[in-house]
């Protein structure tokens, strides 16, 4: 165990050794560029329950990284010029792992900035860790409220947090449908879907709507025939809840089998997912929250409008890129790491340095659009970091003139391709 | 011939330590954060031996244990301000007086049912605590980080957490050696070979047995209570991992069940693999399967552990490790 221990132990010095490398460059127009490697470290679910949706992410962030290094780096006002590097380990989608790593990361293999895993499991054992060790850390990937309330003053987060999933879907099913009165609340019971819910809630209460059921279901239930039976005593006139891509759609399927009448359902993260078009007519017109979609349209005049700046490639440049690279479309997982990396470039370019400080600085201050939506990250001690400009987009599951069922975004008004359909 | 009594303990008491100084000696973090874990999977797998591998109860949901005392500590930390250390202890006590509860009625069964019973016991607990809103339900409790702010910042935190972790571990152990060598040691030995027989020789199976549920309780609830405090939050799902428990019990296997080293080699095995499989570039791809051929080839062919294995092919070795 000695010699495993001193093996290590060298293995550390030697990374610590090999740190980044400066290379004097070419001077351009008078000035001296000196070319300089910026080293972006964060684990990724190679392995593990998270493992679909993290290597969408981790694809992402390699776009964003293969984009800014065709463009010739991240140019400083100083003239240095920064050369991304991806520095990243599979994490086993564990969060000792993830805590392990993370050190490892910052301490050995001398990380400039992090990034995040994905999921909010995986966000918050990492931030704990570069906040304790004062790393700066751009998060996609978690959306949990209770990450960005700890008090810190590191992180930074680029998804909208969960207690705004649900509520939108509220402002869209009135608007809809103003006679709506009686909802049903039925989601699962783990961290994040819960959160939701527990924001929801006062929220559907606070329009004058009343909550007629209100039930926790099990991660892993796969017959909900209790709860519908439940639901269907109470005939609400809208269901909201869910929890992840496999209850989410098991329960939606026997809604639409059960014949349940809601004239609105909104389930989580579900319905943006491709298979969730496996369920065939049980999926139309479900409505679901995502953080993006392709169809999303934030461009140039958006952000006129908004009276920010727009920053990076539009979304139509994205996703095509990305096709181009991974040949499969990009899910919003992938947009939120592309837009993790594009953060942390518009804060280096506005700090014009890669001091932690100064670029602590930037991101206090930015607001700004991008493809990915808009940016903006609370200054509030008690919530610092957290993201409070970003919107969702909803999508609802609609036929098309050829009668194939796909996604259409239906919320906000400003985005949508489709108006939304009640159920029928 | 003098029987020279070789001084086991102290010399592991003193290896354990000098590599639990190491990380503090060369102001490294990174290999600080790999011990944490590792002298936590110490702790976890050497409590487990003391049912496992003296009694021969296989406790596979063991971890219900590391999940009471974190959430125990953690609560009294949040809601009382109470200090880690109090905490600490004042969570174990409760987690261990459960494990007398429930080991009374379970450690009547045997074998394979036992195994199921704690693996249920986990679960329910989990599903329990995920519905006990005091302890903040599914989304669990997390602390601000300013509570560090008492213990000299987060960074001292985490360098309390691993100091705390590494007594926690060389306790466990020193408990595990002292149960090994005593009477009562004997007597669970006894009752792991035979029960029927351990009983007319005039020991007494359903208290020992529970004695030493209890006693393996204790160091696994102040190791989750280490863990959640270090970690800052603490969820049902990560509290009540029955895949760490699974470890935990491989580690046992792998080293050597039944002998105070052998937990220890395992853990440290079992942790070192891991890490370097998953940092290894060519590996990376092929860390599971690799850690499941090595897994089979123990089980297949050093049924004893590596420990086990070591005492039996090169039996002058028994005077020297336990």
């Amino acid at each position: 165990m000695r010699g495993i221990t001193v093996a290590l132990a060298l293995i550390g010095l030697l990374a610590a050794a090999c740190g980044g490398t400066t290379t004097p460059g070419a001077g351009t127009s008078g000035q001296a560029t000196v070319k300089k490697d910026l080293i972006i470290g964060f684990t990724a679910s190679q392995t593990g329950a998270q493992n679909v949706a993290s290597n969408k992410q981790t694809e992402g962030i390699k776009l964003w990284v293969d984009d800014v290094t065709k463009a010739g780096g991240i140019k400083l006002k100083d003239g240095t010029i920064l050369m991304p590097q991806i520095k990243s380990y599979d994490d086993q989608s564990a969060t000792d792992r993830v805590q392990a790593l993370y050190t490892k990361l910052i301490n050995d293999d001398k990380v400039d900035f992090l990034l995040s895993p994905y999921s909010s499991g995986l966000v918050k054992a990492a931030a704990v860790v570069s906040e304790q060790n004062g790393k700066v850390m751009i998060t996609a990937g978690g959306a949990d409220d209770a990450t960005m309330e700890q008090g810190f003053r590191n992180i930074y987060q680029v998804y909208t947090p969960a207690s705004k999933y649900l509520t939108g879907a509220i402002d869209l099913m009135l608007k809809l449908d103003p006679t709506i009165k009686k909802v049903a609340i039925v989601n699962e019971k783990d961290s994040f879907s819960t959160s939701v819910v527990a924001a929801a809630k006062p929220y559907a209460e606070s329009k004058g709507l009343q909550v007629v059921v209100n039930q926790g279901y099990d991660t892993g239930t796969v017959d909900f025939g209790p709860f519908i039976n439940q639901i269907s005593a109470a005939a609400p006139d809208a269901i909201i809840g869910g929890g992840h891509l496999p209850d989410g759609t098991t329960l939606a399927k026997q809604l639409y089998e059960k014949k349940v009448s809601a004239r609105f359902v909104a389930l989580l993260v579900a319905p943006p997912e491709p298979t969730f078009a496996d369920i065939g007519e049980a999926a139309q017109f479900i409505v679901g929250p995502s953080q993006w979609e392709t169809q999303t349209k934030y461009s140039a005049e958006a952000a006129k409008t908004a009276g920010v700046p727009f920053y990076g490639p539009t979304g139509a440049d994205f996703t095509t890129a990305y096709k181009a690279k991974f040949s499969a479309p990009p899910s919003y997982h992938s947009a939120g790491g592309y837009a993790a990396g594009l953060t942390l470039q518009k804060a280096l370019e506005d700090a014009g340095s890669t001091d932690p400080e100064k670029v602590k600085t930037a991101l206090d201050k930015d607001d700004f659009m991008t493809f990915y939506g808009r940016i903006k990250f609370s200054t509030d001690p008690k919530t610092h970091g957290k993201q409070i400009a970003h919107e969702m987009v909803y999508v609802q599951w609609l036929k098309g003139s050829d009668g194939k069922l796909a996604t259409q975004i239906v919320w906000p008004a400003e985005a949508k391709s489709a108006d939304p359909q009640l159920r029928k | 011939m003098i029987r020279v009594r070789a001084p086991f303990l102290p010399a592991l008491l003193v290896v354990l330590a000098v590599v639990a100084a190491l990380p503090l000696a060369v102001n490294n973090n990174s290999l600080r954060e790999e011990l944490f874990l590792m002298f936590m999977l110490i702790t976890l797998a050497s409590s487990i031996n003391i049912i496992m591998g003296y009694t021969g109860y296989v406790s596979f949901g063991h971890i219900v244990f590391f999940g009471l005392g974190g959430y125990f500590a953690f609560y009294l930390m949040q809601n009382f301000n109470a200090h880690f250390l109090v905490a600490a202890l004042a969570g174990a006590i409760p987690a261990s007086a459960i494990a007398l509860v429930i080991g009374v009625p379970i450690l009547r069964l045997r074998g394979a049912y036992f195994a199921l019973a704690t693996i249920g016991i986990n679960e329910a607990m989990r599903t329990a605590i995920n519905n006990f809103e005091p302890f903040g339900g599914a989304v669990g409790m997390f602390f601000n980080f300013s509570v560090y702010d008492t213990y000299g910042g987060a960074r001292n935190a985490a360098l309390l957490a691993y100091g705390v972790m590494v007594v926690v571990a060389l306790a466990t152990v020193t408990t595990s050696y002292l149960i090994r060598r005593s009477k009562f040691g004997l007597s669970l030995m006894a009752i792991r070979e035979d029960q029927d027989v351990a009983m007319v020789v005039g020991i007494d199976p359903a208290r020992a047995k529970v004695v030493a549920y209890v006693i393996s309780s204790f160091f696994p609830a102040l190791a989750g209570a280490t863990f959640f405090f270090k970690n800052g939050i603490i969820e049902p799902g990560v509290a009540f991992d029955l895949l760490r428990s699974i470890e935990s019990l491989v580690m046992c296997v792998l080293g050597g069940t039944g002998t105070v080293a052998g937990p220890i080699v395992g853990a440290a095995l079992y942790e070192w693999l891991r890490g370097f499989l998953i940092t290894t570039p060519a590996l990376a791809n092929f860390q599971l399967f690799l850690a499941g051929l090595l897994l089979l080839v123990v089980v297949l062919f050093v049924t004893a552990g590596l420990v086990g294995w070591l005492r039996n092919r090169y039996p002058v070795l028994r005077a020297y490790i336990q």
